[in-house]
């Protein structure tokens, strides 16, 4: 059988369709037989759909990449999915291993080229490889701590013949649990004076929100969101959840501050900016989960889901926190009002889109974004690497399978896939998008406002980007809303993809401190 | 169609009278209800005219009772029903002039205004420290969300304060989200609030609706302003109230006006007071005066008064 063909089985085999592209005479001879294919008209586009429905799916997705070009185009993305701890399978095609010594257009060493951001690469030798190469791909893109793997596939190995045999899927378990680390977490936890726990992503990734809770109700104690998590982490309208940590350590240390034991479950904290204080000295840190390798403290690695269920057997009520109502916060969205401040446009937002899943990349709303749409079952994703483009492929991508999918990204973010558009109408996915127009990077000036403020108004941080009529060029409907943001209804109606523009307030916050 | 208008002493009649010939000159002006008779078909009187059976029998004409301010209790309303006698208000004119004034008082506490005041002017010291706080962020009870109500949220929007109310009609969603306004029972609205201002009216379900129980809901060292009634609070609770938990008070309307001057509140430090003149502004017996004569004028050429009670 044709290498093509056997390549073509064994997605199949291994439930790895659809397959996400954009090709180049290179991996022409892999894809003569292929049934599912997406193409986005660039490279990147098609890791970060991958990215956004294997994180929604739980399932491992592929990509297929044009050799070098199409490699290095998506080297972010792949980083990205890496720190998400996606399973993506990523494909590319290479030159003919008969003259590769005589360095061909298009060659270089691939392996070498995504070295740090795999957990697996490999070079297919022979036709035979196929199979094997890809079900050890798969497997090892799940096992923990998950992320993407690569495998290179030269044009010749792929024309030529090779044995194929069905492979039987493999039923695939993530069920660690120790019951003696179990017992030593939950005897320091009854020992602390005063504990707070941190749920992190891994919360949804594997669906343990119900064991969060009845752990969290149980225990009593406040219950805190990872900075920056690329996921829900826990039911937001839980009385104990008392927010999100904020990234800086000494934000970290101060919300801490009473706390002697902390626990972080399914999470690890990720710091941005640097700030001269150490990381919560003094306390008693604790790491349960599978994807995650903590820089401090101890760490148990175990399925989150089934030590919550385990630990909350062996608890006892520690505390009884209950988070203050903010009685100001209905005043901040009136007055935002005229402004058109993020409180008001994204709480108006959420009257409309309550049941959608939401990919946030409005990096400078995203704090609002989380506070007032809430956490809940895989309706929250957003980029842990912090790179701009991933959030409207990533939409996409979730689009292809859930059609209540609304992406909230800023008019900066917007412009660096915005091919995607094509992609969508092409397949018709239903999104949803609302683009937060504010002209500029305002992340970048609220940076310089709080560090460098002689850098915030610097021209090169500022641009006028007419995104409506650029929707409209992939045949995509848009709008500009309306100071009473009335467009809201039109963006939620019907099952076509469209595009809302909110000019935003512009005025620029300092960035935490 | 003939008018009487029945104003206190206090009021310039001759300059009223000037202003008022200039629109409808057939108008009559006195400061008495001390007449026989009166033929008038149209009554225009303040507050401080008792419209009650004894004048009402007086005026066989009567068909339109006209009362230039927001509250009417000073007329019988039951016997003006009885009579077929229509009475309307002017709950417009001096919401705005209320709604400042409960603020001016809020903030005289907030920024320590008595007590910085007398340490310069009194004790001629320079003190380095104080008890000074913001607006910003407090928690404002508005207990009766009516015209004035909307003017005080309107004007603490700006403070980025919490405004939370409690009345028996809740507003329509858009109208809190407009405002930021947070509904809550009043017994939450009690114990969530750092400032609490009632603006209800006098009926026998608010007589006494702040009393003991109420004011022990009170954070310790709430600031309270009645610029409504002075029957819809106990006095005596509040007073206690005063003691015990450190509350602080602004009241401009007293159960007896003028009030008795040796009640115990008159002795307490944290209590500034008024003499019911919260909607009493330059500017807002200008508007009274005008909305009134226009009501009339409205009467008089057969349309519908506006701001009918009745």
């Amino acid at each position: 059988m044709k290498g093509a063909q056997i390549f073509a089985n064994v997605l199949d085999d291994l439930d790895l369709y659809p397959i996400f592209g954009n090709p180049g005479t290179t991996e022409l001879p892999s894809l003569r037989n292929i049934k599912n294919y997406v193409l986005t008209l660039h490279d990147s586009i098609s890791v970060g759909m991958a990215d956004g429905l294997a994180q929604y799916t739980g399932k491992p997705k592929t990509v297929n990449l044009h050799t070098l070009p199409g490699l290095a185009n998506s080297m972010a993305f792949i980083y990205t999915a890496k720190m998400n701890h996606t399973p993506i399978v990523i494909t590319a095609g290479q030159q003919d291993m008969r003259h590769m010594v005589l360095e061909p257009l298009l060659y270089y060493n691939l392996e070498s080229v995504i070295a740090d951001a795999v957990k697996y690469k490999y070079e297919l030798r022979t036709t035979d490889d196929i199979s094997i190469a890809l079900k050890r791909a798969k497997i090892i893109a799940q096992t923990p701590p998950m992320g993407p793997v690569f495998i290179s596939m030269p044009m010749n190995i792929m024309d030529g013949e090779g044995n194929y045999q069905k492979i039987n899927d493999y039923a695939f378990s993530n069920d660690l649990i120790n019951n003696e680390s179990v017992k030593l977490i939950a005897d320091k936890l009854m020992s602390a004076k005063n504990p707070a726990i941190v749920f992190g992503y891994e919360i949804d990734m594997f669906n343990a929100f119900k064991e969060a809770e009845e752990f969290t109700d149980k225990l009593g104690c406040p219950v805190y969101g990872e900075p920056l998590s690329s996921r829900a982490v826990f039911n937001t309208s839980n009385k104990r959840f008392a927010g999100d940590l904020l990234p800086g350590s000494t934000l970290i240390n101060l919300m801490l501050i009473n706390n002697d034991l902390i626990l972080f479950i399914g999470g690890d904290f990720t710091l941005y900016p640097y700030l001269p204080s150490p990381v919560l000295p003094g306390k008693d840190l604790i790491f349960v989960g599978l994807n995650i390798a903590p820089k401090l403290g101890e760490f148990y690695q175990m399925n989150p889901k089934l030590f919550l269920r385990e630990i909350v057997k062996i608890i006892e009520k520690k505390c009884d926190y209950s988070r203050p109502k903010d009685l100001t916060f209905a005043t901040k969205i009136a007055n935002e009002r005229s402004s058109m401040g993020f409180n008001y446009v994204i709480s108006q937002a959420k009257k409309q889109f309550s049941d959608y899943t939401v990919v946030d990349e409005a990096i400078s709303a995203s704090y609002t974004v989380r506070n007032i749409f809430g956490y809940g079952p895989g309706k929250y994703f957003t980029a842990k690497s912090g790179q701009l483009g991933w959030g409207l492929p990533a939409a996409s991508g979730i689009g292809m399978v859930n059609d209540k999918i609304l992406l909230i990204i800023g008019d900066g973010s917007f412009m660096y896939t915005l091919q995607t558009l094509w992609t969508v109408k092409k397949f018709r996915i239903p999104l949803k998008a609302i683009v937060l127009r504010n002209n500029a990077y305002n992340i970048l000036k609220s940076f310089a406002k709080s560090y460098y403020p002689d850098m915030e108004n610097a021209p090169f941080l500022s641009f006028e980007l007419n995104i409506e009529k650029i929707a409209n060029s992939f045949g995509i409907d848009s709008m500009v809303a309306g100071k009473d943001l009335k467009e809201l209804e039109w963006l939620r109606e019907g099952n076509d993809a469209k595009v809302l523009v909110v000019d935003v307030d512009k005025t620029v916050p300092k960035l935490f401190l | 169609m003939k008018v009487l208008a029945i104003l206190p002493d206090f009021i310039p009649q001759e300059e009223v009278k000037r202003t008022v010939a200039q629109i409808m000159p057939e108008i009559e002006i006195t400061n008495t209800t001390e007449f026989p008779k009166s033929d008038a078909d149209v009554l225009i009187v303040t507050t401080f005219t008792i419209v009650d059976k004894n004048l009402i029998d007086r005026m066989p004409n009567l068909k339109f009772v006209q009362v230039a301010s927001t509250g009417y209790d000073s007329v019988d309303v039951d016997y003006l029903k009885m009579k077929g006698i229509m009475l309307s208000n002017i709950p417009t004119a001096n919401k705005q002039s209320v709604a400042e004034h409960v603020i001016a008082m809020t903030l005289v506490f907030l920024k320590d205004m008595i007590n910085l005041n007398e340490e310069l002017k009194v004790h001629h010291r320079w003190p380095m420290l104080t008890g000074s706080r913001d607006l910003e962020g407090k928690i404002f009870g508005i207990v009766g969300m009516g015209m004035i109500g909307i003017q005080l949220a309107k004007r603490l929007m700006p403070f980025n304060v919490g405004i939370v109310y409690y009345d028996i009609r809740r507003l329509p969603p858009d109208e809190e989200e407009k405002y930021g306004l947070t509904y809550m029972d009043f017994n939450d609205l009690l114990k969530n609030s750092d400032i609490i201002s009632i603006h209800l009216p006098l009926t026998e379900k608010t007589r006494k609706m702040f009393g003991e129980k109420e004011f022990s809901m009170m954070k310790d060292g709430a600031i309270f302003i009645n610029t409504a009634r002075g029957e819809i609070v106990d006095e005596n609770a509040l007073v206690n109230a005063m003691k015990k938990k450190n509350i602080k008070v602004g009241i401009d309307v007293y159960e007896k006006e003028p009030p008795d001057f040796n009640s115990e509140i008159f002795k307490m430090d944290d209590a500034i007071f008024s003499p019911h003149i919260a909607g009493v502004t330059i500017e807002s017996q200008q508007r009274f005066l005008t909305e009134t004569i226009s009501n009339v004028l409205r009467y008089v050429q057969g349309l519908e008064p506006l701001y009918r009670v009745i």
